[in-house]
């Protein structure tokens, strides 16, 4: 189990690391941006240069998000950044089906490893790769926050940030057990990968479609993504609990579905 | 002991059938080759032994343990060699056997594993390299070193030498006698009818997922027919009940299954000038059965 765990985390570590640290470089350019700002006074005019109609569909958002503590927590729920996190998700919770496509897997199940202990080890991978993302954008915020921020800027409290972080970890999770329950049925990787990518998107337009358009809010709840709110807790509110059951839920479901398929399947490429 | 043992095992997928129905006991320290046409349902029986397939019905077992309900004790002793080696090209091949020894229950004895890369001319320089700049028959030598390195009581082998040069075929050869001579059981399915004629002592053939013939390589070849050759001093007329292959005014050549006595009879009141008889090849018994003819 662990030779197959290390083993496993080596395929995947080039591109876990190429994306936490671009996204680390991003927060430590948004910081630099906040700093810019903040110095040269800029927040004020920047929201008298907001047109009326876009200050009244922000609401009173608008306040929080042009301050300092609002640029830096846009590195937790730009949708670039959404999308490189879920992208990762997808591509490593889908590697147990190319692990077939190729017959890599033939040779490990050739010896006496029991199925559930390889879906056992895809997940430990997923969770670990998006621990090791989520960690090092945290540590580069703060670490930036330390040595660049201007010392008189109203900081974004690490509560705040932390909130954002986890519940942005959790939505990638949901993701990836989505992305892996589809792949122990899959015999490619490409296919898995495609239903899981385009299901991601659907559910992200149907959740922004849903926070401006009331008829499609009554079937929001079905996106995972309407469990993941970054505009409340920058505006003050915390993590709302019941977003972490519905998303950790979503993630267990998507592991149980993963090893029930998995256990079952017949493996032929 | 039966090192594997199969009793009506089936596999279907939909309407096609794989296998159908087949029951067959290897013993250990045999070598069986299962021989087939491609689709014969040869590798879909492997698959089901290493528990990567799930039976319709039946039941299969390696040295007692059932396959499916006791599957880690079942592979625990086997070493695998698919048809087609699934390994990432960016790895090394020294990479490759490190992380399939530590799957496996057996500790692998370095010096072991040293003779067999020596046997297959693999180097340690060779096993260093990236799989991407592998040649098949590399990637062929390092697939059998995987599967012989623990030394395990039984090998399951899917088409072993294809790709190997004959120069490494006949190492190949030598290896299974070895692991023979130390009572391991080998489970062998090619195509290559000489070659499974001249390492194995049974032979399984399968057609269209049924088992069709299962006998020893000499009791084949017993039934056989084999090719007599007859030449004449002066013409003669042409033979009559038996198997033409070829005739002519001072020339038979015939197939005959079965004992000679009849046709020496015949020829005894006839000028023979000379006769060789060809000795029977196991691709000629079962070359009836991939037609489809035999019963």
């Amino acid at each position: 189990m662990t030779a197959l765990l290390l083993h496993s985390l080596q395929r995947v570590r080039t591109l876990v690391l190429v994306i936490g640290l671009l996204l680390a470089l991003l927060q430590v350019i948004l910081i630099l941006v906040a700093t810019s700002l903040d110095t040269g006074g800029q927040f004020a005019q920047l929201a008298t240069l907001l047109p009326p109609f876009v200050r009244a569909l922000l609401g009173p958002s608008v306040t929080a998000f042009l301050s300092f503590g609002g640029i830096v927590s846009l590195g937790y729920f730009e949708p670039g950044v959404i999308f490189a996190i879920i992208g990762l998700a997808i591509a490593v919770g889908t590697r147990i089906a190319y692990e077939v496509e190729v017959g890599f897997i033939d040779l490990i199940l050739a010896r006496p490893v029991a199925r559930h202990l390889v879906v056992t080890r895809a997940i430990l991978v997923s969770v670990l790769s998006l621990i090791f993302v989520v960690g090092l954008m945290l540590a580069a915020t703060w670490i930036a926050l330390q040595t660049l921020a201007p010392v008189a800027a109203e900081k974004p409290s690490a509560t705040m940030i932390v909130g954002l972080a986890l519940n942005l970890g959790l939505l990638a999770l949901a993701w990836s057990s989505i992305s892996l329950a589809i792949a122990s049925a899959s015999r490619r990787r490409g296919v898995a990968a495609g239903i899981a990518g385009v299901s991601a998107l659907v559910m992200f337009l149907l959740d922004y479609v849903a926070r401006l358009w009331e008829p499609a809010h009554r079937i929001s709840w079905l996106s995972p993504f309407a469990y993941f709110d970054p505009l409340s807790m920058v505006t003050g509110a915390t993590l709302p609990m019941g977003h972490v059951v519905v998303l950790i839920g979503i993630a267990l479901g998507g592991f149980a579905l993963a090893y029930a398929f998995f256990l079952r399947r017949d493996i032929s490429k | 002991m039966t090192a594997i043992f199969l009793e009506g095992l089936t596999k279907q997928y939909g309407r096609l059938t794989a296998v159908a129905g087949l029951s067959l006991e290897v013993g250990e320290g045999e070598i069986l080759g299962f021989l087939g046409l491609n689709g014969a349902g040869k590798t879909t029986t492997i698959r089901i032994l290493l528990d990567l397939l799930r039976p319709t019905s039946g039941r299969a077992k390696i040295f007692g343990h059932d396959c499916q309900s006791d599957g880690l004790a079942a592979r625990a002793m086997v070493g695998y060699l698919p048809s087609e080696l699934g390994l990432y090209p960016d790895l090394t091949g020294r990479q490759v056997l490190d992380l399939m020894s530590k799957l496996g229950p057996r500790a692998v004895d370095a010096k072991y594993v040293g003779q067999l890369q020596e046997r297959l001319s693999l180097p340690d320089r060779d096993l260093g390299r990236k799989l991407r700049e592998y040649s098949s028959g590399m990637k062929r030598k390092l697939g059998i070193i995987q599967a012989f390195q623990a030394d395990p009581p039984l090998l399951i082998l899917d088409e072993p030498t294809e790709g190997l040069d004959p120069l490494m075929q006949e190492a190949f050869y030598q290896l299974l006698a070895d692991v023979q001579r130390r009572g391991r059981t080998v489970f062998f399915s090619s195509h290559v009818l000489s070659e499974v004629e001249r390492v194995c002592e049974r032979v399984a053939l399968l057609r269209q997922g049924e088992l069709v013939l299962l006998s020893t390589v000499e009791e084949c070849r017993r039934l056989a027919a084999r090719t007599v050759r007859v030449t004449f001093q002066s013409n003669v007329p042409a033979p009559v009940g038996y198997e033409i292959v070829e005739s002519g005014p001072r020339l038979w050549v015939l197939r005959v299954a079965g004992p000679l006595g009849p046709l020496l009879r015949d020829l005894a009141a006839l000028p023979v000038e000379d006769l060789h008889v060809s000795e029977a090849k196991l691709e000629d018994a079962v070359r009836h059965f991939y037609s489809g003819d035999a019963q």
